[in-house]
Order: structure tokens, then sequence, then C-alpha cells
């Protein structure tokens, strides 16, 4: 019975390392990535913030035109942009995302475009009706692929396909908090106050504006798509790194435990060897 | 000389903060320049070459999509990309324009023939601000 007992304890205790070993590697891969990934958010923040300005700017100046792209419409139907991950093992990430588009979406005819290939699966999992399915790695989609994604948006959304556009990503708060956050994109909301002070004085648009509008707006949001791809991937790296560093202290926590176990077995066992041994040379 | 306030930001990060004296961009409607105390503006950018003239040094570079807005304080220019002309890697530039020029070549549809012709366009920006 004892040698038996140790013999699992010791299969246990390779088990629970050799899984240590692999959320150890996932941590030191996370935590590398996650610097670039974070170096490249924070990189994009200036570019997002000016853009956000300028057309702030001139929208609020603007008096002589209307786009399409600023008109409120009735909400028949609803595009959100969903930004997820492409594996799991990274804590709540994915399912914190999903519970933040379903709650901001809920009651809405919905379609979706997701990008990364958790939340593919949760499209088609959910039956949501989805513009295409062709980005299924959050990793690898390049600044190309946001404006491709954001002219083939801002298309269907001139044409009347669906009436808002959202992106549903993760801000990325710090190292150890990260947010899921739902953005409206389209139509465009303008803060009145913020541009305030900012553009008292007409502006001269070339060659017209709504030419210049109908080129900034797709840039607008695929430059947007872009700052939030970046975010939501430093966010899932983040996570994982969290996660992977909880579960190795946990392996940790369990190897202690196995081994103590395994030691007190294998001390019982010479225990009762040596007293049968006592008693047999006794008698 | 007097000088405006220039800023140059791409989604790669920020590229120029600081004083110029005069700026050449290409517009959606061809090359644009841009003075101190320039009226109210904006404009959609094409691809093309950029010059941006700062302590009377010519900076070159290959600019291409977003847009130019002057206002009363400072003028921003956000490039979808931005490369100033020491940055550019000509061969690439060369291989990525003979790449181009066999996608026209083959292009099967409308779409596909705009986005070659695009490329195109670029890296013929990138081979003329690398000189």
């Amino acid at each position: 019975m004892a040698a038996s007992s140790t013999k699992d304890i010791k299969i246990r205790i390779k088990s629970v390392q050799s899984t240590m070993q692999i959320t150890k590697a996932m941590e030191l891969v996370a935590s590398s990535k996650l610097r670039r990934a974070k170096e490249r958010a924070e990189a994009t923040r200036p570019y997002f913030t000016t853009l956000h300005q300028t057309l702030s700017d001139i929208a609020y100046s603007n008096t002589e035109f209307f786009s399409p792209f600023v008109q409120k419409r009735e909400v028949k139907k609803v595009c959100c942009v969903i930004i997820a991950g492409d594996r799991g093992l990274a804590g709540g990430y994915n399912s914190n995302l999903f519970k933040a588009v379903a709650g901001a979406m809920e009651g809405k005819t919905l379609c979706a475009l997701p990008i990364g290939k958790k939340a593919v699966e949760y499209c088609v999992h959910r039956g949501i009706e989805m513009v295409n399915d062709r980005y299924t790695s959050v990793e690898d989609l390049t600044l190309r692929d946001c404006f491709s994604i954001a002219r083939l948006l801002c298309d269907q959304f001139r044409q009347g396909a669906f009436d808002e556009l959202h992106v549903g990503y993760t801000n990325f708060v710090s190292m150890l908090s990260q947010q899921p956050a739902v953005l409206k994109l389209l139509p465009i909301h303008y803060d009145r106050k913020e541009a305030k002070n900012r553009a008292e004085s007409l502006l001269e648009y070339e060659p017209s504006s709504q030419a210049v509008y109908d080129a900034i707006v797709p840039e607008y949001v695929g430059g947007l798509l872009w700052g939030a791809v970046a975010e939501s991937l430093a966010s899932e790296l983040g996570a994982r790194r969290t996660a992977m560093d909880a579960a190795s202290k946990n392996a940790g926590e369990m190897i202690d435990d196995l081994s103590l176990k395994y030691n007190r077995a294998r001390q019982g066992a010479i225990t009762q060897e040596i007293t049968e041994i006592v008693a047999g040379a006794e008698a | 000389m007097t000088t405006f306030h220039l800023q140059i930001v791409t989604p790669d990060g920020g590229f120029y903060d600081g004083d110029a004296e005069k700026l050449i961009v290409r517009a959606l409607g061809g090359d644009v320049c841009i003075l101190p105390r320039h009226a109210p503006y904006v404009t959609a950018l094409g691809t093309g070459q950029a010059t941006v003239v700062i302590d009377g040094q010519r900076r070159t570079a290959a600019c291409a999509g977003g847009m130019l807005a002057v206002t009363k304080d400072d003028v921003r220019l956000v490039a979808t990309t931005f490369e100033w002309a020491e940055d550019i890697d000509k061969n690439r530039a060369q291989r990525a324009k003979e790449e181009a020029e066999r996608r026209i070549q083959s292009a099967k549809d409308g779409a596909e023939l705009e986005m070659a012709k695009a490329k195109l366009s670029r890296a013929l920006a990138r081979i003329k601000a690398a000189g």
C-alpha cells in the first residue's frame, strides 16, 4: 500500500512539474512579447489623439455640408468589430470582452466582424452574422489590413447595410489591469465642448469639404481600429502573463505540498519495514 | 525667419514635433506648400514626396495617405505612412515597384487593379524621395 502511494505521488509531481514548465515558458514568451506590444500601443496613441482632435475641430467648425458619416439614423442594425485573442490561457481576457460586447449590444440586431480566432469561434457559436471571418490572427494583423477593413465597413455603412459601427476591444490600463470597452465609431459623435476655442475661424477645404471628409473618415476608422488592435494585443499578453504567473505559483505550491506527502509516505514505509524486521527478529 | 509649429504623426509613432519654415506635401489635387501664417485649411493627402524645411535644412520624405490640417496655432500632418529619405530602403522599394507592376499585369478585377496601382505609386514615391 505504502509503495504504490509513493509511486502515485511521484507521478503526480512529475506531471505538475511538466505543466509548470509549460506555464513558465508561456509566461516568459508573453512578457517578452508584451514589452513590444506595449511600446506599439504607446506609439499609436499620439497618432490617434491628433487624428481625433483634428476631426473634432473640422466637425465643429463645419457648417456647410451634411455627411452620411455624421448624420444620425434610425438604428435598425448594428455592426460590431470584436477584437479578441487568438488563443485562451489568458485568464478572463476573452470572456470578459465577450460579456462586455454582449451587454452593450443587447436587444439590437447585430452583425460582427471578428478579429482573432476566439472572436470568430464566439460568433460561430452564438450564430452571429459575420461580415467576414478572414481575420483569424490578431498578432499578424497589419496596418494595411486595418485600413482595408475600415474601407469595407465605411462603404457598407454608406450603403446602409448597418446604421451604427462599434468596436469591442480591451483597454491596456496597466500591466495588471485590462478593461474591456465598446466604442462607437460611426456615425461620428463630437463633443462640442472639446473642440471649442480651437477652431473659431472658418476652414478652407480642398478640393471640397465632401471629398475631404470621404477620404478622411475611412482613414480615421482605420487608425482607430489599429489603435484598438494594439491596445487589445497588449492587454491579451498582459492578461496571459498574469494568468500564467498565477498558474506557475500554484504549481509550485502543489509540488511543495506533494513533496511533503511523498516524504511522509516514504518515511512511513521505512518505519513500517523496520518494525516488521524487528518484530520478525524478536519472534 | 518666421516658423510655424509642425506636428507629424503616423500609426507607428510620432515623427516630428517642432518648428518648421516650410512644408510641401502631395494632396489629393496636387502639391501644396504651407508657409507660416497660412489660413486655416484642411485637405486629404495623396501619395507622394514631402519636403520639410527646418532651420534652413531641406529634408525629404515619402508620405502616403492621411490628412493635413492647418489651424491658427499649428500644422498637423496625420499620415498613414511617413518615411524620411534616409530611412528608405531603396532596394526594397525597387522590388515593391516590380511586384506592383507584375500585379497590374495580372489583375483580374477593378479592386485588384486599384490596389496594385496604389502599391506602385507608393513604391514610386519612395524611390523618388530616396533620390
